[in-house]
């Protein structure tokens, strides 16, 4: 007969009590932890992020006046075009009435404005995140 | 011995806190989670309320300033005097997604409009009547405020505009 006793288990070659909660929070943890990481990915990826700014610039568009230059930060699509190899002068931009963004999607996403404003956006000066509108007059 | 020897945990007299039906919890609530993300992230943000808010704005802004009507752009005579484009607005190529329609009243008869003008997509209108919420539907905002002309007379003028884009709003 092996005498020879197994460090993790209890007389009757079970998981004591103790580890069995151990193990129970453990995994329990690591559920959650993935479930974490699955919504913040979906949070923040290119699709919903490029609707996001695409829709904000466009109302920040129909609110301003000219001429009026307005700092957006975007640092969160700033990291996902840079993940995505998107150049930081391709996030944003605006032709006629339609502003269009992408951050590495297929298409990117656009949304069009109804002031018939002069209207360029560019990005601001490496490293900062932030995208520079300038509405520059009537059309 | 594996963690997960479910034969012997659903056996286990102690805890029985590994057993499959826990991990049927997980996989229910790990389901739902997933469920609810997907339909979450999946819907477009509607942004017509705003959107429509700003426009009537911009027209407010366009047909009376500072408490008077501006009557270089508005002649009470001809409804053909008026034309949205004086405002700077541009609707492009998507005339069809916008309806807007102004209407002044004068204060002590407010059943009788002296003025009115409409434009964009005129079907528009028929569902800013309907109440009820029907879900895909073209969304209204309708306000109103006051304001005088030359002569001191005053007016109510009424703004209401209803926006489709459906397909970027709504799914």
């Amino acid at each position: 007969m092996n005498k020879k006793r197994n460090f993790y288990l209890d007389k009757r070659g079970e998981l004591t009590l103790l580890q069995e909660y151990l193990i129970f929070i453990l995994v329990n943890l690591l559920f959650f932890a993935v479930f974490a990481l699955f919504i913040y990915s979906k949070s923040n990826g290119a699709n919903v992020l490029e609707e996001k700014y695409a829709k904000n610039i466009a109302l920040l568009i129909d609110a301003s006046i000219p001429i009026m230059k307005m700092k957006l930060n975007m640092e969160d699509a700033f990291d996902v075009a840079e993940k995505n190899k998107v150049s930081r002068d391709e996030i944003v931009k605006i032709s006629g009435n339609q502003v269009i963004v992408n951050l590495g999607s297929s298409k990117g996403y656009s949304y069009r404005f109804f002031n018939n404003f002069a209207v360029t956006a560019y990005a601001d000066s490496y490293p900062n995140k932030n995208y520079l509108i300038n509405v520059n007059g009537y059309n | 011995m594996g963690i997960i020897d479910m034969k012997k945990n659903s056996l286990n007299k102690k805890g029985k806190l590994l057993s499959i039906w826990w991990f049927m919890i997980w996989a229910i609530v790990g389901g739902g989670i997933v469920g609810l993300a997907a339909i979450f992230y999946g819907n477009p943000c509607d942004i017509r309320a705003v959107e429509a808010n700003l426009l009537i704005d911009k027209i407010s802004d366009c047909v009376s300033y500072g408490g008077r009507i501006n009557e270089n752009l508005i002649s009470f005579e001809s409804s053909n005097s008026f034309d949205l484009s004086n405002c700077y607005i541009n609707f492009l190529n998507e005339e069809e997604e916008f309806f807007y329609k102004i209407s002044f009243y004068k204060l002590d008869n407010l059943e009788q409009v002296v003025f009115q003008k409409s434009g964009g997509n005129l079907n528009l209108e028929s569902f800013c009547e309907v109440r009820e919420n029907l879900g895909a539907v073209p969304l209204c905002v309708e306000k109103k405020f006051y304001s005088l002309d030359k002569k001191n007379n005053q007016y109510i003028i009424k703004i209401l505009v209803s926006i489709k884009k459906i397909e970027q709003n709504v799914k």
